[in-house]
Formats: structure tokens, sequence, C-alpha cells
């Protein structure tokens, strides 16, 4: 009999919370839906909620082809990490515009680069969605030509590319 | 067991702490895992121990796991079964940091905020922590099943008794 009302109790409990919890993240703006991508091969993972900053389609994927883009010259590159590891080193030529400061940093950013100019947005790699934050920032600001080279600096350090200081 | 202890353990303001504190500590940290799902989901996916596919199932169902059996336990409803609920998570809490403090993998805990320190010594700490929460649960669970009387002192004069007969 005890188990049997504990098992009783169990059931409603269990099901009631189950049955909120799908519900409230239904409803909710952001609500995620039961499976995300969490697979790195694909590119930066993400839960897909509704206010999602990945943009598959900005992605470069092939450290090769940002390699490329970087030795063509006329891209700027910009580290989307934090400060202090910006400043403990970063892709030879990058600005830091981290996501959260980004007000703080656009005016600046604005002056040095017009909107026409092409942006490549970089964090630690695959499992950083800052980088997909940041462009997407960028282009709300205008930023018409905007990548995200999603291995990030992780890997171009491992490949002995540029770097500073 | 001394009868002090028997006393302690029973009374109904020590039943009522325990309760309070385990299913204060639930609710709250379920807050922002159940405000912001896509965070915690990154956080279940830093563990590096749930298989992609259940990593937002997670995410949308464990934070309410914590908000209703921890409501439960404070407002005294199925205490038995929120407190066996809230220490199959605990247990599971204890198994994944246990495992991630064997490998020595860092991590963010996630528990009661995310960007939680992920290193081993404060995984140690989170390991107490949880050793801790769940020995209040199994506190209520014994309370609650084993002694099935309402009040405090009935509970702790039928141990006394008990003791006596015995």
């Amino acid at each position: 009999m005890l188990y049997k009302d504990i098992a009783k109790e169990l059931f409603i409990l269990l099901t009631f919370s189950v049955g909120v919890a799908f519900a409230v993240n239904h409803f909710s703006p952001g609500g995620i839906p039961f499976f995300g991508e969490w697979d790195v091969s694909k590119g930066v993972i993400t839960a897909k909620s509704r206010d999602d900053v990945v943009v598959r389609e900005l992605e470069i994927k092939d450290i090769l082809e940002a390699k490329e883009i970087y030795d063509i010259g006329n891209a700027v590159f910009v580290d989307a990490r934090s400060r202090d590891d910006y400043e403990k080193a970063h892709i030879a030529g990058a600005v830091s515009i981290p996501p959260y400061k980004f007000y703080e940093y656009i005016i600046e950013f604005e002056a040095l680069c017009p909107v026409s100019v092409p942006v490549v947005t970089y964090c630690s790699g695959r499992e950083c969605e800052d980088g997909h934050m940041l462009a997407q920032y960028l282009i709300e600001a205008g930023y018409s030509d905007v990548r995200v080279f999603i291995d990030g600096c992780s890997v171009w350090f491992e490949r002995g590319f540029p770097i500073e200081p | 067991m001394n009868p002090e202890l028997e006393r302690l353990v029973c009374h109904r303001w020590v039943r009522l702490v325990v309760r309070w504190i385990l299913g204060g500590s639930f609710v709250y940290a379920s807050f922002h895992k159940i405000v912001d799902p896509a965070g915690f989901a990154k956080i279940v996916y830093g563990y590096y121990l749930f298989p992609d596919y259940s990593i937002n199932l997670i995410a949308i169902i464990v934070p309410f796991l914590e908000f209703f059996p921890g409501l439960a336990l404070i407002f005294g409803i199925y205490l038995r079964s929120a407190a066996i609920i809230i220490n199959s998570m605990l247990l599971s809490f204890i198994v994944i940091l246990s495992i991630n403090i064997a490998r020595g993998h860092e991590f963010d805990c996630g528990c009661f905020s995310f960007g939680e320190a992920g290193h081993t010594s404060a995984a140690v700490q989170l390991l107490v922590r949880d050793i801790f929460l769940f020995v209040l649960g199994v506190h209520v669970i014994l309370i609650e099943t084993y002694i099935p009387w309402k009040s405090a002192d009935s509970c702790a004069n039928r141990l006394l008794k008990n003791n006596a007969r015995l």
C-alpha cells in the first residue's frame, strides 16, 4: 500500500512537471526545439532556440578558405572573445569587439571600417557562438558582407598561421 | 539511536527547515534554467556525457523536475515523492560530477547560475554540496515514509516508546 501510494504520487508529480515543462517551452520566447544541433562537424553548436544567432549560411567551415580570405587582405578579421583573451593572442591584424560590449566598440570600428568592407568574425571555436552573435550585430549595424570563421583562433593557432602579439 | 538525537531528527521545526532548505535550493536553482533553456542546453552539452539527441530534452524537462518537487517540499505536498525525485537528480549530479572530476574535465556546473567555475577544486565543492543536499533528501524520505506520525512530538514519543520496549 505504501509503495502504491508513493508510485501514485510520483506519477502525478512527474507527469505534471513534464507536462508544464513542454507547455512553458512551447509558449516561451526563449523556447527550444526537442532536438538541437550538437555535432561540431556541422558547424557551431546550437540549441536552435527561437532567438538563435547561428546562421549556417554565414559560416566559413574550412580553415583554408579563411586563410585565403585573410591572404587576399581586403577583409577585416574581428575577434569576438573577451578583451583579455584577445590581448593574450589573436589573429594578426584582427580587431577586438566582444559582442557583450558591442556598443562600446562599434563607433570606433565604424570610423575605421566603412560598411562596405568585408568582415570575418571569429571566437574560440565551434563550441562558441559569440562569432555569430557579433556577426548579427554587425549586420544590424549595416555591414553587408559578414562571414563567421567557425574554427576560430584555436585551429588558427594550431596551424601556425600569423598571430599577434 | 540516541533518544535526544531521535527527538531532534523528528522535531517539527527541524523537518520544516530541512524541507525548506532542500526545496528552496531546487526552486532557486531552476529559475535561470527555465528562463534560458538554450543556455542550459549548452551547459548540458559541456558535460560531454549525453548523446546529442537528449541534450535539448534534458534542458527542457530537468528545470521543471527541480522546480515543482522543490515547491512541493516547501509547501508540504507529496513529500516522499518530491524528495525521491530530488534525490534521484542529486544522485545523477553526484555521478556526473564524480566522472568529470575523475577524468579531469573542466566544465560549467550551471547549477545555480551559468558560468560557475568548473575547475576541479570547484567541482569537489559542488560534490560536497550535492552530498549535503542528498542527506537532507534522505532525511525527508525516511521521516515521511517510515515514521508516519503527523506531529513531531508523537513521532519522538513513539520512537522513545519503541526503544523502551526493546
